[in-house]
């Protein structure tokens, strides 16, 4: 415990705010709650300490040593294997603690890599980068379950991503789709899920929380077809399943911060809206849609789920609990297919969007009390006007008179919403009285 | 689940995790030890990889077909069925989607384009890992002996066995490339 904390206790008592038997329970309550922390931190270094040894491993063996004869490196590649083996077979026939199963896990995930990395590189087996990591994520994603191990389940997610980017949007000549992320991200879920249900404020499922939903928002762009028409489709639709997922009844407990589904939803939403509110981009659309099946198998998923989530939430919640970024995907939807060929209209829409977008924030954020998302939608309304001043032939008078606006705007708001809240602390205290 | 279960799943995914590196060792043996060597003329650049390290790429002069027939679509695997020159390099004699019933080696080779009458393809043994220091000198290696018109003295030495091939050694002037580079 520290010394600052029991400096606090016995000012405390002194000031004969808490008795000394008290002062006393407290110090016990916050040793034995310390006993678990120490426990943590120690896993949370023997973690770091596999993943550095792993890691290194891999790098020592690319190195290519050819002055090895063939049968050393062989053994090379399997004794790390077979280390990393025997100990995470014993932490589960020994029932280890989870330090022992995350650690050895660990070093295993990165042994496995190792060995088929020597072995490919000794016989010059050819396989693209895709293919060598396409065979270690399936010989380590059990492991996520014998184990039960975190720090394994990150891994596959981080390597799955990798693998996504790699076969299906870096590597020019593969005309692949990286379907099997798809899998690995689903054989993934269970764990996670579980792990939602024991203690969702627990600081690995915030981990997960944003690790999760920015995977995905990184892999899908592997799914994106040749012409990219179907793109901002499947992004927005994308956000908007995203955003709805944060606002499930399970993630009602979390802070805003640890709702990764929430911020990147709403991120990735006005962003890619506020592309759509520029002229050229209608100017430049595609008289036709051309589209290949693997993007609309995506985009139907993709809208499938958003659906079910979205009326999940209308049956649970009612229409009420709905706000603007959930459905902004549908508006955007139906003006994208229905007004590509007309003029102007689409622009005005979208800038209308985004604009209502703002003022649905800082609404939002008026009623929590919550400074941040307050800002964050007077952020959006000043954005828009910055982008505005790109594509519009405004004197300068205009539009320094709008700056102006939105920086009074910007005082107004907070200085009205921080009296209205030392109100209504007042009215609190006053009601305690 | 009981410790015992999750241990015996754990035994497994050991076997498998032991199994598939061995598996692949054996492979690549069973071609080297048994399979027809062949040579084929090359060109090396030099490429990375994150995790296996460095490797140079091969280029090959053997990368085309002429009265192939049938139209290939990039991507597309095909049969390229090899014999060997006077000189002991491999020369390409017939392409073929499916396999053919006739006694000859053959390599399985991704088509990079087809146009008319002409299918250009990718040999699949065209990366050769090297210790990191010298993969960059061998591409300047292979320069230097263009430059002194020995090109046709660059070659990789393949082993081949029922369409699976294994690259086992790249040669400059006679000599294995990590020992040309050395020079």
């Amino acid at each position: 415990m520290g010394s600052k904390f029991n400096k606090e206790l016995k000012t405390l008592v002194v000031d004969k705010v808490i008795s000394p038997e008290l002062a006393d329970k407290i110090e016990q309550y916050y040793a034995t709650k310390d006993i678990g922390k120490s426990n943590k931190l120690f896993m949370i270094f023997g973690i770091f300490g596999a993943l550095l040894v792993g890691a290194g491993i891999i790098l020592m063996l690319a190195h290519n040593w050819d002055d090895f004869s063939k049968t050393i490196k062989t053994i090379l590649a399997f004794v790390p294997l077979l280390i990393g083996q025997l100990f995470t077979g014993f932490s589960i026939l020994k029932e280890k603690s989870r330090t022992w199963k995350e650690a050895s896990g660990t070093f295993l995930f990165f042994s496995v890599g190792a060995c088929i990395a020597l072995i490919s590189q000794v016989y010059n087996i050819p396989g693209e980068l895709g293919s060598y990591l396409l065979s270690w994520i399936v010989l380590c994603l059990p492991l996520v379950y014998l184990l039960r191990s975190n720090a394994v389940t990150l891994l596959i997610v981080l390597l799955s991503t990798y693998y996504a980017v790699e076969v299906g949007l870096w590597n020019y000549r593969s005309t692949k789709t990286p379907w099997l992320y798809i899998v690995f991200f689903i054989a993934i879920l269970p764990h996670y899920w579980i792990l939602l249900k024991n203690n969702v404020t627990s600081n690995t499922i915030s981990i997960f929380n944003w690790i999760l939903p920015a995977s995905i928002a990184i892999a899908l762009s592997a799914f994106i077809g040749n012409t990219g028409n179907l793109a901002f489709v499947m992004y927005i639709t994308l956000f908007g399943l995203l955003y709805s997922i944060g606002r499930l009844a399970i993630f009602k407990e979390l802070r805003t911060l640890r709702n990764g589904y929430l911020i990147i939803g709403s991120l990735g939403t006005v962003v890619s809206l506020m592309i759509f509110t520029f002229r050229w981009i209608w100017d430049e659309f595609p008289h036709k849609f051309g589209y290949q099946f693997e993007e609309l198998y995506i985009v139907i998923g993709l809208l499938l789920m958003t659906i079910t989530v979205l009326g999940y939430l209308f049956l649970k919640k009612g229409w009420r609990s709905i706000n603007l970024f959930q459905i902004a995907w549908i508006i955007f939807l139906f003006v994208y297919f229905l007004l590509p060929g007309v003029k102007v209209l689409p622009v005005v829409l979208m800038n209308l969007l985004v604009l209502t977008l703002g003022v649905s924030a800082i609404k939002i954020g008026a009623d929590k009390f919550n400074f941040g998302i307050l800002n964050y939608g007077l952020l959006i309304i000043s954005v828009l006007i910055v982008c505005r001043f790109f594509d519009t032939g405004m004197s300068f008078v205009v539009r320094g008179i709008l700056f102006v606006l939105v920086g009074t705007g910007f005082f107004a708001t907070n200085y009205i919403m921080l009296k209205r809240q030392q109100k209504f602390k007042k009215q609190i205290k006053d009601l305690q009285v | 689940m009981k410790t015992i279960h999750l241990f015996i799943g754990f035994i497994v995914l050991t076997l498998v995790q032991i199994f598939v590196p061995v598996q692949m060792i054996w492979e690549q043996e069973d071609v080297l030890t048994s399979g027809e060597m062949y040579k084929f003329k090359t060109r090396p650049v030099d490429p990375t990889d994150p995790f296996r390290g460095k490797y140079i790429t091969l280029q090959y002069e053997m990368n085309s077909f002429t009265n192939a027939g049938l139209p290939y679509v990039q991507g597309d695997e095909i049969l390229v069925y090899i014999e060997k020159d006077v000189d002991g390099f491999a020369k390409a004699v017939r392409v073929s989607k499916t396999p053919l019933d006739i006694d000859t080696d053959y390599v399985i080779a991704k088509v990079t384009s087809n146009y008319k009458e002409v299918v250009n393809f990718e040999l699949p043994f065209n990366r050769f890992y090297m210790e990191e220091t010298k993969a960059y000198d061998a591409e300047k290696a292979y320069r230097q002996t263009n430059r002194n018109n020995l090109e046709d003295n660059v070659y990789a030495v393949v082993h081949i066995k029922e369409g699976r091939s294994v690259l086992k050694e790249v040669i400059i002037d006679g000599v294995p490339i990590q020992e040309y580079v050395e020079k």
